[in-house]
């Protein structure tokens, strides 16, 4: 989508590029909120814990300026094909990440709570999941800066192993509250973390899907190959 | 006792790719198979095989001098009129290869009506301007006249415009107006295609929109073909898409899946204002 010759219209690359680059920011930005917000609970770090939230502003006035450009872009050059197709994707690709920043501070405002589970629940699956989560991220804003849609395809299919490991960390979870009903608040924090980890892997495949369109201009199927939906029920011992 | 974990719905619904949809697909009115035209030793198409749908439009777009023109003089075989000029190939219409040299020019092109870039009314009244092409083709009573002339003039939504000046000068109409005249004249000898060289070229925007709106109405009872610069008219008023280049036919496809998702690279580049 940046591969393509140059427009009659100097004008007309310039906007697209600067477009571009305003989603490229807010990726980068969003993937520090990311990184933060997971040092934040899983070291117990409360300076990092700080940092998701103060970059929330910045965040949403890209993906307002974004939303203007490409208003703008649509109402004054008429884009066509790529085009078309790389300013509907990034109108909802920077949905998509301002909604991952919102995710990642909401992580770190929970980081506080969780902390006197000390110990007794050990971090290794969320660790895990924030490992892939942040990985799917990364090479998701990267096919979305490289206009790859080979990367953005193997986003796309990673997203399973994270909806895995949600669902692991979700019985686990529930078989500690059921142990010991005091452990119930820092568990529920904790569940909370791991569920909007999930949603930020969510949201990065619907870029790789919008990236993966945008770069070829046809639609990932419907329905992503996922290994968790058969196993969601969680029977109680006896 | 079980807990349900949430199941999200899947991301994304998948709309049926770029197309509008699904109709069944219109019978082919004109096939154009293998066609070269020349001018003289310049070979202006080479090897164009594209099918026009029944009751549909056709939109042909590219650069000045691509053949699009070209290619819409040979469908009523105009370019007869010129020495000089020739075409290989066929033109199926109505079982026939309109291109034979036993083709009654004069029927052909009652049947495969034209419309110019620039409005062409004769210089006689309104009436007569609808009248003239009627009465080259058929006999008809006056009374009969009368109404073949309303019709027209009422399909090209000119009648309430007109209705009181129709002995009146077809000249002293407005640009829009005598464009939809012209048309009128075409539709007026009943025709089964009707071809448009960049119809709203010469015409301000609220005319053009009265074209268009015109053309989309046609089309329930004719076979369009439209040749057209504006990228947006294309857009609006087609059903399928051809893109020239160079004298060659380099894409046809449905209008949603040309401007959206273009195969080849030279549409792509053309449409989206990457052009050399």
């Amino acid at each position: 989508m940046g591969n393509e010759p140059a427009h009659t219209i100097t004008r007309y690359d310039q906007e697209l590029d600067r477009l571009r680059g305003i989603v490229a920011r807010m990726g980068g930005l969003v993937e520090r909120q990311t990184a933060q917000a997971i040092t934040a609970v899983v070291n117990q770090n409360e300076e990092a814990a700080l940092e998701p939230p103060e970059l929330d502003p910045e965040v949403d006035a890209l993906e307002r300026e974004a939303e203007m450009l490409a208003i703008r872009i649509l109402a004054l050059r008429a884009p066509m094909a790529v085009d078309l197709r790389v300013i509907v994707a990034v109108l909802k690709m920077s949905g998509d990440l301002e909604r991952i920043g919102d995710y990642a501070s909401s992580i770190a405002r929970r980081a506080g709570k969780v902390e006197v589970l000390d110990g007794a629940i050990s971090f290794s699956a969320l660790r895990a999941m924030a490992r892939l989560v942040q990985e799917n991220l990364h090479m998701a804003v990267e096919s979305m800066v490289e206009n790859d849609a080979e990367r953005a395809q193997e986003v796309w299919k990673a997203d399973t192993a994270v909806d895995e490991l949600y669902t692991t960390m979700f019985r686990e979870l529930v078989t500690y509250m059921m142990e010991d009903p005091r452990k119930i608040g820092p568990c529920i924090h904790l569940l909370f973390v791991a569920k909007n980890l999930e949603r930020i892997g969510d949201h990065a495949t619907n870029i790789a899907e919008r990236v993966y369109y945008a770069v070829t201009g046809e639609m990932l199927p419907s329905v992503r190959p996922r290994g968790g939906a058969a196993r969601t029920n969680i029977e109680q011992p006896e | 006792m079980s807990i349900e974990v949430p199941v999200k719905t899947a991301g994304m619904t998948q709309p049926d790719s770029a197309a509008a949809p699904k109709e069944a697909p219109h019978p082919v009115a004109m096939q154009v198979k293998g066609l070269n035209f020349y001018y003289g030793t310049s070979h202006a198409l080479h090897d164009i095989s594209l099918d026009f749908p029944e009751r549909s439009v056709t939109g042909m777009i590219g650069p000045s001098g691509c053949g699009k023109s070209t290619l819409l003089r040979v469908l009523n075989r105009m370019y007869d009129l010129y020495p000089g000029q020739r075409a290989t190939g066929e033109v199926i219409f109505d079982k026939q290869n309109i291109l034979n040299s036993g083709v009654d020019l004069n029927v052909l092109r009652s049947r495969i009506g034209m419309v110019f870039q620039k409005p062409t009314p004769f210089p006689m009244s309104i009436y007569d301007n609808i009248a003239f092409g009627i009465r080259l083709h058929e006999r008809v009573s006056r009374s009969e006249m009368d109404g073949r002339v309303e019709d027209a003039l009422r399909r090209v939504a000119l009648w309430p415009e007109v209705q009181d000046r129709l002995s009146a000068s077809a000249t002293a109409l407005s640009g829009g107006q005598q464009q939809r005249l012209c048309i009128a004249r075409t539709i007026a000898v009943r025709p089964e295609v009707i071809l448009l060289d960049e119809p709203t070229s010469a015409l301000d925007p609220v005319s053009t929109a009265r074209i268009e709106e015109l053309l989309d109405e046609l089309k329930t009872e004719f076979t369009i073909a439209i040749v057209t610069h504006n990228m947006q008219q294309a857009a609006r008023c087609a059903d399928q898409v051809a893109f020239f280049y160079m004298g060659r036919l380099i894409e046809v496809d449905s209008t949603a899946r040309m401007f959206t998702t273009p195969r080849e690279q030279q549409t792509q580049d053309y449409i989206t204002g990457r052009f050399g």
